[in-house]
């Protein structure tokens, strides 16, 4: 069974640069491009990590983040920032909030991301080629 | 009798000095002003340069985006190239073009404001009909409006006579109108979008009963960078020159752009160009 990552990311370029090399690793990647229905599709989705970026129409990434922890289903879900808004003020609030961890997009080369997915997961990468094989 | 001189002497004298005092008090005063408007002047200056320094990091972060995600596409093409598939590919080639465009849509917004500041921006009038530009832009984004589940129509009005303008820069002007008009309507919303003539001028106006212009950003609207943020579900993207640059070209035709409230909901945007 692929492990399922729910990206929630508006910006149809990088949700399609970071995808791609997340589904050529054997990710079942869901996406969410509104900041108001995140929460509810992790709830129902059950992601085994979020990837989440912070400029969202309707709620904000940071708020999304903290609801997250805030409820029962969801408050242990691995949630990973991906954004491009790296201020001192945003990587405190999100960590203070509950992140594992916050990625700046642009420090990330895309095709080096699934070895972090799969480090955040406890995973290596062969053991996520294998689930692709399978 | 000589007494009685003198005393009139010392009266006009002193009446003299009162005069000179009083000039002398409101030339002073005059120059009080002129420091004041001086201190306001550079005050505005310092505010506007305040401002633009502010949006100048905003600004980068919109042209660094499209490129990162060229960057980032280009490099799984090159990495990757064996693993992956046919869709795959399609997607990133795509991206690349789709984010390349962009980028090249801002830049040509920079390098014209620039030139409108500069004063050597200039138009390419030709003679020509309008009305074929205006039902150019709105067959353009009839699918873009659909998408959004927003209604667009273009109703004429009226035959407008042919005349000379800059159909691209035109063009320019409604694609930034109606951009903006699609963005900032919410779902079941509607356009539209009227031309008729008005003493010497078309007038053209495009209208949405979408979340409209707050009163506060009425007078930023058609200033350098600036970015309304009249709605929580509406985010904020691209440069901030679209209507600077809007206002450029329908004044270098000769005409006026503005905006209205539309009662009871949404906004106006009217210009117009001489008919010549």
């Amino acid at each position: 069974m692929p492990k399922k990552i729910l990206f929630i990311e508006d910006d149809e370029g990088f949700f399609n640069i970071f995808s791609v090399p997340l589904k050529m690793k054997g990710y079942d990647i869901v996406h969410v491009s509104d900041g108001s229905l995140a929460v509810e599709k992790v709830i129902s989705e059950k992601p085994d990590l979020v990837l989440l970026d912070i400029v969202l129409p309707g709620t904000s990434g940071l708020d999304v983040l903290k609801e997250l922890r805030e409820r029962e289903e969801t408050k242990l879900t691995k949630i990973v920032m991906l954004t491009n808004f790296g201020s001192d003020d945003n990587i405190a609030r999100a960590m203070e909030y509950g992140a594992s961890d916050y990625l700046m997009k642009y420090n990330i080369v895309p095709s080096e991301l699934p070895s972090k997915i799969a480090g955040f997961l406890g995973e290596t990468q062969e053991s996520v080629v294998k689930v692709t094989e399978s | 009798m000589q007494v009685y001189i003198l005393n009139i002497l010392v009266i006009v004298e002193s009446i003299l000095l009162l005069i000179t005092s009083l000039i002398l008090f409101s030339k002073t005063r005059n120059l009080t002003n002129l420091k004041k408007y001086e201190e306001a002047l550079i005050n505005a200056q310092a505010e506007q340069q305040a401002k633009e320094n502010d949006f100048f990091p905003m600004l980068v972060h919109e042209l660094r985006a499209p490129l990162s995600v060229i960057q980032g596409a280009a490099d799984l093409l090159i990495k990757s190239t064996e693993d992956l598939n046919a869709e795959q590919i399609h997607t990133l080639l795509n991206q690349i073009k789709i984010s390349s465009s962009s980028l090249l849509e801002m830049v040509g917004e920079i390098l014209d404001v620039s030139k409108m500041e500069g004063g050597k921006f200039q138009i390419n009038k030709t003679y020509g009909s309008i009305e074929d530009v205006l039902k150019e832009q709105c067959s353009y984004f009839e699918p873009v409006a659909k998408v959004r589940k927003v209604t667009l129509s273009c109703p004429k009005l009226e035959d407008l006579p042919s005349f000379s303008f800059d159909p691209e820069r035109i063009k320019q002007v409604l694609n930034n109108l109606i951009s903006n008009a699609i963005k900032f309507s919410l779902e079941g919303g509607s356009i539209v979008i009227t031309s008729k003539k008005d003493y010497g001028f078309v007038r053209i106006e495009v209208v949405d009963n979408g979340v409209g212009v707050a009163d506060k950003d009425k007078p930023l609207l058609f200033q350098k960078f600036f970015q309304a943020s009249n709605h929580k579900d509406i985010k904020e993207k691209g440069t901030g020159l679209g209507l600077v640059i809007a206002k450029g070209i329908v004044e270098a035709h000769g005409g006026k752009i503005w905006v209205e409230d539309n009662k009871p909901k949404g906004s106006k945007f009217i210009f117009t160009i001489p008919l010549r």
